[in-house]
Order: structure tokens, then sequence, then C-alpha cells
């Protein structure tokens, strides 16, 4: 019936796309998605967990089947002829893009601040990650960043072990020549089923400075108690030779920016797995918070938070399979009320 | 025989340990037991808790099942100064050493190498597995290979250690790294057990089929070559490493590294690969490369090592089958 109409209409537009304008192609990607929406309840079948379903060489409209988000339809006859052109340019695709905390460490355990000293999970921060694993086993992931320590390291690659597709995470080296040429691998069809891990220091928990090790109690004594405060939960004020948010912020949305969102741009799927304050620095630059928002910010440790990438924005869809989007990423109710009263205004 | 004349035997023997000569040294020093262990049978209980106190230069004698019990004089430890003589004291440290479980290419039956691939479901259960068999086993210092497989099975290894220190990676590849990391409290550095993580412990290169599976690589090279590669103990796959050459580089590590803090008296764990632990055996046991070829190391199964005066007793697998099932040999 109107699969003719709708063939033509999305040939249409792709043969828009010779224009090299970014905007003008974005306008009318958004609009062929809009009209196919709307007109058709037309479902292809691309579920997030079929093999072969998401290959990066392909200009596919990926569809991400998030509780709260609309479905699009692809059609796979609208791939061919894009390929080499427009390669700058910017798709009218989705990308997921997958946040994980790190659970509980040896030191959380013993109520020790820890920063960026090394401390691995505990037997609960182990079983927080698969928990998380599970809630993601659908969600497709092409790319995982970490930072540099072992807790969420080992939190993603637990989370990679329940996940349905069966990709394989392989971790990065690049720390010297022989550490790049020793980890080559030599098969096409296994590069093909592989998951670029990528570790940086970037995405570091904030660093604690002098803090790092002192118990709390030790500390308040030490410092006293206003002090302690001031370093835990103020935006620009740093521990003794450490970071405050605001720094930890700077270097961790750089990274972002520069590394992790051309990633997104081209269609590829990313998991984060960090630190408390790395993610919330990050996510103030999604939902583009205030530093006093952020402050007030809580990430719950081992449950995912979901974004979607699109046409340059980022939307925020919760926690896959999990609580109401306020238990992951909790307002303390003076803030809440805040964020209410400021969305009001503008609406 | 009265504690009088082994004052004197004791006494004797020492004042003659003034010599730099450790061939010199060495003789005395087992002459020096031997007399004090026809002599008694006293049975002094020492724990290798501060055992080795290598200020002073007594003479210590530990109690195992396998060596004669022997009696320290207390009163010789006043007489006795570190100028005397530069004797080491008999120390005993334990040496774990843990392969690592199932890896996801182990899977799926492809040549790993030194990808840096991790664990699957079962390599995390064999590593935590692993864990309850060495949970009181003490624990000073860990070693590791670059490889988050290595590493992981290590950290779920000590999520059920009893002692309860803490494990902390070190990081030293930037001047950054290492200002990053670091603690600032005494009282936690000394609950804290340093993990180091080295590439000399990686599994061996496997240069070129590193990716491949085995059925493709003896599709393209043929059976032979591929059989040869994989177990010989000198011939390296094309641009990889020998058995050999894996040895090698593993090995210098352990000597250079790991045996002083054994010697120190340090507890050490090791957790890396088949290959280079394999390596690592060849030595502890002296085995010829022949041997070494046929040794399979099981995977996630601890063995302990004794280390005691320089040299290396194999315990076998704590809490484990017996040695065979750990150590085994095949049939060729």
């Amino acid at each position: 019936m109107a699969s003719a109409v709708f063939h033509q209409t999305i040939g249409n537009l792709l043969s828009q796309q010779h224009l090299h304008n970014s905007g003008f192609h974005q306008e009318f990607g958004n609009v062929s998605v809009n009209l196919i929406s709307k007109g058709f309840k037309v479902y292809t079948g691309l579920s997030i967990s079929r093999k072969g379903g998401y290959s990066s060489g392909k200009r596919n409209f990926s569809v991400v089947q998030g509780s709260a988000s609309q479905t699009s339809v692809v059609d796979p006859l609208s791939t061919p002829s894009n390929d080499s052109k427009n390669g700058f340019q910017k798709k009218s695709s989705e990308a997921a893009l997958i946040l994980i905390r790190h659970g509980e460490s040896l030191w959380n355990e013993k109520n020790l601040f820890t920063g960026c000293v090394d401390v691995p999970l505990t037997k609960k921060g182990v079983e927080e990650a698969i928990e998380a694993g599970k809630r993601i086993s659908n969600i497709p992931v092409d790319m995982i960043y970490t930072s540099s320590l072992i807790r969420a390291q080992m939190t993603a690659m637990l989370a990679m072990t329940q996940h349905r597709r069966r990709k394989v995470p392989i971790i990065m080296h690049n720390e010297s020549e022989q550490a790049r040429a020793w980890s080559q691998i030599f098969s096409e069809d296994t590069m093909r089923q592989s998951i670029p891990v990528i570790t940086a220091w970037q995405l570091n928990e904030r660093m604690y400075g002098e803090l790092q090790g002192l118990n709390k109690q030790e500390t308040a004594d030490r410092f006293g108690k206003e002090k302690v405060h001031e370093w835990r939960r103020s935006y620009d004020i740093p521990p003794p030779n450490g970071e405050s948010l605001e720094m930890c912020a700077e270097r961790a949305v750089a990274y972002f920016k520069d590394q992790i969102e051309p990633q997104l741009c081209s269609g590829k799927h990313v998991m984060i797995a960090a630190h408390g304050n790395s993610l919330r620095s990050i996510i103030m630059y999604l939902d583009k918070l205030t530093s006093q928002e952020v402050i007030s910010l809580e990430l719950s440790t081992g449950i995912p938070m979901l974004y979607i990438f699109k046409e340059g924005r980022f939307i925020r869809k919760g926690s896959p399979a999990g609580p109401t989007e306020a238990g992951v990423y909790a307002y303390t109710r003076r803030l809440a009320q805040y964020r209410q009263k400021l969305d009001e205004m503008l609406h | 025989m009265d504690a009088g004349t082994l004052h004197n035997q004791i006494g004797a023997v020492q004042l003659h340990i003034c010599s730099n000569d450790s061939g010199f040294l060495r003789k005395f020093r087992n002459s020096s037991l031997q007399c004090i262990s026809k002599g008694f049978a006293l049975d002094v209980k020492l724990l290798s808790k501060g055992i080795c106190n290598s200020k002073h230069g007594k003479v210590r004698v530990t109690y195992t099942s396998l060596c004669h019990a022997s009696v320290v004089d207390p009163a010789l430890r006043t007489s006795l100064s570190a100028n005397d003589y530069n004797q080491k004291p008999s120390i005993e440290s334990s040496l774990i050493l843990i392969r690592h479980g199932e890896s996801l290419w182990n899977e799926k039956n492809l040549f790993t190498g030194c990808v840096d691939v991790p664990l699957t479901k079962r390599g995390i259960e064999e590593a935590i597995e692993a864990g309850k068999r060495i949970s009181n086993i003490p624990v000073d210092i860990i070693y590791t290979s670059a490889l988050i497989r290595a590493q992981m099975t290590a950290m779920l290894a000590m999520t059920q250690h009893r002692r309860k220190k803490v494990p902390i990676i070190t990081h030293d590849e930037s001047e950054q790294a290492k200002a990053w990391s670091q603690i600032f409290s005494d009282e936690t550095n000394k609950q804290s057990i340093p993990v180091i993580t080295a590439w000399q412990l990686n599994e061996r290169m496997y240069g070129e089929l590193q990716g491949l599976n085995k059925k493709e690589t003896a599709e393209r090279y043929g059976k032979e070559k591929v059989h040869d590669w994989r177990r010989s103990y000198d011939i390296p796959p094309p641009n990889g490493e020998s058995l050999e050459m894996c040895s090698q580089r593993a090995v210098a590590y352990f000597r250079e590294k790991i045996e002083p803090q054994l010697q120190s008296g340090k507890n050490v764990m090791v957790a890396a690969h088949g290959n280079s632990l394999r390596s690592i055996i060849m030595y502890l046991d002296k085995l010829t490369s022949q041997e070494v070829i046929n040794l399979e190391l099981s995977t996630g199964v601890p063995l302990l090592y004794i280390y005691k005066d320089t040299k290396f007793i194999k315990r076998g697998s704590p809490v484990g089958p017996t040695e065979a099932g750990v150590y085994a040999y095949t049939k060729g």
C-alpha cells in the first residue's frame, strides 16, 4: 500500500543528502523520522539483541527500545548509496550511552577516603556489577570507556559477562610500543567480534589529595568538621593537594567531549564505567546542570543510567529495568523543588 | 649435653663467621645447625611472623614437619651483633601461584597470547574458588601480569581472604599516576597489600596467531607447524615468542623482583598465565625443557611453595586435590 510511497519518501529524502550542509540534512533527517513514526507502525524487526543488526559499517537508523522512548523504523533499503559520501556529516542516528558507577570498594567498607588510590571491589561490589550487567544485557555496546582504576574496570568486565550479545571486550594497550605490538589481533573476523575497552585516567575518581587513606573520623578530628564538609560538598574548594569537583569536571568533561562524543556522533553505542565524581561531572554536561545542582546529585552505585544521543542531544532515559528515575538520579528534596520551579518558569 | 657446652660450641662456630666468603659462611652455618640439632630435641615454636629480624645476627631455626627441631638459646642473642657476621637468618615465606581461569577467548577457542581478554562467568567462579582455598595463607605482596584476566583473578580471590588487609594496585606509569595514588595514612598503609603489575608476567606472546581460531590456524599453516609452535620449547610462532623466550623474561623478573621479597620474609602471591607460570615453576623445580613442555598447570587451582633457606619446597594445592591434580604431567 503505502510502502511504495514510504520507500519513495525515504529515497527522496536520502537523495537530498548530496547536499553537504549538515543543518539542512539534519532538518530532513528529523522529518523523515517523524514521517515514519506517525505514518507507519511497520516494524522491521530490528531488535537490539539480534546479531548483525548493529554493524557500524552500515548507515542504519538504529532502534533503541527504552521503556520511555518512541520507536522509529529503519528501512534496510535506505542504506545503500551513502556510505562513502557524507563522511563527516552527522546522520540522524541514535546511539546509546550507558553510565555505570562502580559498586562498593574495600575502602568504602572501611570508611576511608579513596580518591585515586586503586582499591578493588568487595564481594558486594562484585555482585552489584553483575546485577548492573543484567540490566543492560540487551542494550547494544560497541565501545567501552573506563577509568584507569581496577574497581571501574572490573565493574565493566563483570557487567559484560551478563551481556547477551556475544561480542568480546578487549582492553586496549597503549602504554608503550611493545604493549601495543603485543596486543595485536590478527583476524578480521575476531576484530569484528570485539568491543574495544579504553582506559583513561581522565575518568578517574576525583583526586582527594592528602585525605586519601584517612578515615572520615580521623579527618574531621585533624582538620575540623566544617573544613571537611567544604571539601566534600563544595564545587570549587579542593582538599590539600587534591582536586575540587570543578577540577575533576574539567578533565572528565573535556575527555568526554574530545573522545567519547565523536563516537556517539558516528553512531557507536558507548558504555562508560567510572566513579561518582567523574560521572556526575559528565551528567552535569549532558543535562546542563548548574554547579549547585551537581553538588546535590547522587548517583546510585551499580545502577546503570541510560542516555540516548540523538541529533547532537542527550536524552535521559533513566535506568533500564530498574527503579524510577528518581531512584537513580536523586535530587535532595530542596533541590527537587528548586528544579521544579525552574521547569515551571520555562514552560 | 649441657647448655654450657652448647654455648661454647655455637660460640666457637660463630666466631669464625666473620669472613665474607659466602661459601665459607654456608659451610659453617650448616655445621652449626648440625651441632645443634644432634644435641637437642627441644621444640621451639617459631611462627613465620617476627622470625626474621635481620637486624640482629641471630642463628634462627625454623620448625617444619621435615626438619629437626633445634634450639636457640636466648642468651646468645646478646653476644651477637650485626658486626659479627653476615649470616642470613633462616626464613620461611609462602609463595602462591594462581593461573587465571577461563577467558572469553578460551570459550571461543581462539589463540589469546597477550591480547587483553577478560574472564567468563566461569573464570570468575574459578577465581573466587581459588580465593577460598588460600583464604588462610598470609599474603604480603601480590604480583600480576599487565592483563586484566590475571588482575581480576587476584582481586576476586582476595575478596575471600580472611585477613582484612586491602590489596592496592600500585601505579607508576607516570609521575602523575604515582602522585595521584598516594596514601596519606601510615595506619592505612600498614593494612595494605601492594599489587604490582608487570608485563614480564604476561602470557607468552603468540604473534600472528593472536585472534585466530585453532582450526583456522591449522588450515592456514598446517597441523604440524602449529603443533611445533604450541608444544616446542624454542620455536616461536611468526613474530611471537617461543616458550624459551617467555621463560627468559618471566624468570628474570621473578629472580630480580620477586625472590628478594621472599628472601626478606614477605609472603607473595603471583597471579599469572599458563606459560609464564610454567616458566617460573621450571626455575623453582629445576625442570628440564622437556619436562616443562609436558607440564600442565590447572586453571584456578592455587599452587603453594614454601621458600626456605633460598630453596623452594613444593607444597601442592592447599585444601585441594592431590598434587597430581594440580601439577599434572602428561603421559608422554
